[in-house]
This record gives C-alpha cells, structure tokens and sequence, in this order.
C-alpha cells in the first residue's frame, strides 16, 4: 500500500532583521577566508581588500577564521588572533563591519567584537536594502543531508558545550582545534562528498524572511541558482591566494543590484 | 498529577482539547507547551489536510507564511504511543530529532508513522496525547476543499485559523 507522505516540515530559524542607513551606498558580503597564520597570502590579500574597498558597510557571513578557540587567544602578545583583530579595527574605523559566525569561528565571543570595534550578526539575518529584503547566512543549518554534523552544531552551540570547552587552558584548545582540522583535512583527501544546501528548506526560508535572495557561504561552491520564479540562493566564493588562479571575490550590493568583484592584484 | 490539557480554538469551527501525555513524552509536552505560552500557535493555520490520513499545522501563518522556530527536540516516538486515530503528533524534517512546533493530528490509524527502530527510516512520528474533545471539530477539519498552493500541496482552499491556543 502507498502512503501519502509523512508530515514534513522545513524548520526555519527566527530571523533577526537589520535595515541599512540610508545613507549606505554599496554593501559587500564576504564568507569562508579561513585565516590562518600558515596562508599568508591570503591575509595579505584580505588586508588590501580592507584597505582599498570603497564599500559602506562589510557583512562577513562566517569562517573568516580557519579556527576561533576562544577571545582570549587574542590577547596572547604575536598570537595570529590579535593580528587578524588588528586588520578589522583599522578597517571598522572607516566602514561599518558585521560578523556572522560560521561552522569554525563559532566561538568568537564578545570580547573579540568588542576589541575589532565591529558588530555580531545573528544567523540568519534579513537585511532590508533599498526596499528590498536579503536573507543572510552562513549556510550550514541549510545543509540538512550533514545529519552527524547538525547533530554536533546544536551540541556546540549550546552554553553547556562552550563553558566546558572554554575552561580548558588555551594550549590544550588550540591542540584540540589542530586534532580536529588534521580529521577535517583527511576526510576532505579521501574524497568524501559534503552535502549542499537543501533546496526546500532554502526556499523555506526565504518565504519566511520575506526574502527573494539568499546569501550565504560554506559550501565554497559559488554560483547563482534559481530556486523558483523570483528566488534566488546566491552562494558566496571562498577565498584561496594561492589556488591557480586565486579565488579572493566580494560580493557587491548596490542599486545596480549584486555583481561579484574579484580583488584586482596587487 | 494529572496530564496537562490544551485547547485550540480554531475560527468558525469550534475547540478542540487535547490532553498531553507529559508522563511518556516529557520533552515533546514541555516543546509544545514552551510554544504555547510564547503565544506562537495564535493565529497559525492548518496548512496540510489529508482526509484519512491528518491535518497538520503551527508553522504558518495565513497566506503561508512561515514562522520562525526554536532549536528542535528529541524525537520521543520510541515511548509506545502509537499513531491512532486523533492522536496528536511532532512532525518533523527528514532528521528524526527535528521537530520544532509544527504538528498533526492523526484522523485514522497511522501504523506506519510508528517508531520500529532507532534508524532513519525507522524512527517514526512522537505521539505526546491526544484529542479528549472536540473529535467533531477534527472530522470538519479534515473534510475541507484543498488544494495547490504555491510550493505547497494538500492545503485548505478557505485558511483553517487556529486563533490561539490555551493551556487549562
């Protein structure tokens, strides 16, 4: 016997809403940059995106870093953190920057926003630009096929999970974090397939958002799907200098609508 | 202690009452009454009506708009209760331990939405109580015109509106 389907849902998170000023021109959206001391390049290059954009306002929807294990990595004297924070409170000074948090800078509390002078962004948001409404996100509570991974998200977002995390010394977190990044590297060999984001729950969302575009990141699988008549999942570049040839792009709002910039070298 | 007990008031249609099993499904009764209180069933509708089957709502609001949710729970299906008729149930995603608010109310014996094991397939639909009054209003209910809607089957020509809901 056929039976009809169960009751489903697509669960949809609240969304925060942030309505630009007015006076915003032109917003970019940059995800998934992974910074860490051993790719050099790559944070050079997001310096000179820093230092040369013309934007109004910075979203970062999540993953700037390649690992976040807690503020006070920031205030050890040449701790990479504390220099990563330098480049964001010179760039706060001039433009207004937002920080999403992704699936590896989780952690990033609010000693680090308040030490970069920039602000947190709920996951997800709606930003309201020009009369029009932008879903934003990271992208990984979309990807619903990570059963195992959306399992561990909701245990390590809970208060429990981090304060039994946080109150370990900040050696043993930051051996904890290369244990779990070496794990992450041998999957990525081995040629395990990660899952997308989930079309009906996208969809979902920006129904619930009022939204017609998605913005988000994680998957580092840019491009533009049309979801339905009117709605699209806009899914943002990861960053990579030394990839032939280098994926280091923004993604520009401005009434023109979105355009992708790549960074002109230097 | 006796079970909790809610009532859903549901425009031109009448109450329905539902008693919670908060003994078997202690953490699906605590969800659902934390949605309760928040105020976040009022004004939502039934959404998917399937005669013979169930009707299913508490996730949108009139004209299908989708409300935000809380994290999502612990699927209590392997508690015994079994999918019968005007039984009330969490649904959920394809993920087992994914309910969040919305839920159904069963309008027949549903022995396949019964947890047989704890897998993906297997894991079933948690029942947390059932209908005490208002079987008549559920059988108006699940006889409404329905169709396409958007992105949606199965949905009620005319908005089925749950006004509120009120915990007794």
């Amino acid at each position: 016997m056929n039976h009809p389907a169960p009751p489903v849902t697509t669960t949809v998170p609240r969304f925060e809403e942030l309505v630009a000023p007015s006076h915003w021109r032109t917003v970019d959206f940059i995800s998934d940059l992974h910074l860490q001391a051993s790719e050099p390049a790559t944070v050079a290059a997001f310096q000179q995106y820093l230092e040369g954009t013309t934007a109004d306002a910075l979203f970062i929807l999540g993953d700037l870093f390649e690992v976040w294990v807690g503020d006070d990595a920031m205030s050890e004297p040449g701790s990479f953190e504390a220099r990563g924070c330098a480049l964001l409170r010179a760039a706060a000074q001039r433009l207004s920057v937002y920080f999403m948090h992704g699936n590896r800078d989780f952690l990033a509390g609010p000693a680090f926003l308040a030490g970069c002078g920039i602000t947190g962004l709920a996951d997800p948001t709606v930003l309201v630009f020009g009369g029009q409404r932008y879903a934003l996100s990271h992208g990984d509570l979309l990807c619903l096929d990570d059963v195992d991974y959306q399992r561990f998200r909701l245990q390590a977002r809970s208060a429990a999970w981090q304060q039994q995390f946080l109150a370990q010394p900040l050696a043993t977190r930051r051996a904890q974090a290369r244990g779990i990044r070496q794990e992450s590297e041998a999957r990525k060999q081995s040629g395990a397939t990660y899952a997308d984001v989930d079309s009906p729950a996208a969809i979902a969302w920006m129904q619930a958002a009022g939204a017609h575009t998605l913005i988000h990141g994680h998957t580092h699988r840019p491009a533009d799907h049309v979801l339905a008549p009117g709605l699209q999942r806009v899914v943002l570049s990861d960053w990579d200098a030394t990839a032939l040839p280098p994926r280091l792009e923004t993604l520009r709002l401005s009434s023109a609508g979105l355009e992708r910039l790549p960074l002109a070298p230097k | 202690m006796s079970n909790p007990q809610v009532e859903l008031h549901i425009a031109g249609y009448g109450v329905i009452t539902l008693e919670l099993d908060a003994a078997k499904a202690p953490k699906s009764v605590e969800n659902f009454l934390a949605y309760v209180n928040k105020g976040h069933y009022n004004n939502t509708i039934f959404h998917r009506v399937i005669p013979g089957f169930m009707v299913q709502g508490g996730g949108f609001e009139p004209g299908m708009t989708q409300k935000g949710t809380d994290a999502p729970i612990e699927n209590e299906a392997n508690n015994g209760l079994k999918n019968a008729n005007y039984t009330v149930a969490m649904a959920r995603t394809s993920d087992p331990h994914s309910a969040t608010a919305q839920f159904f109310i069963n309008v027949a014996d549903n022995g396949f939405l019964n947890h047989t094991a704890p897998s993906a397939q297997g894991w079933g639909y948690a029942v947390f109580g059932k209908v005490v009054s208002g079987t008549d209003v559920v059988d108006k209910i699940k006889a409404v015109k329905t169709g396409r809607k958007g992105f949606h089957d199965d949905v009620p020509k005319e908005d089925v509106i749950i006004e509120k809901v009120v915990a007794l």
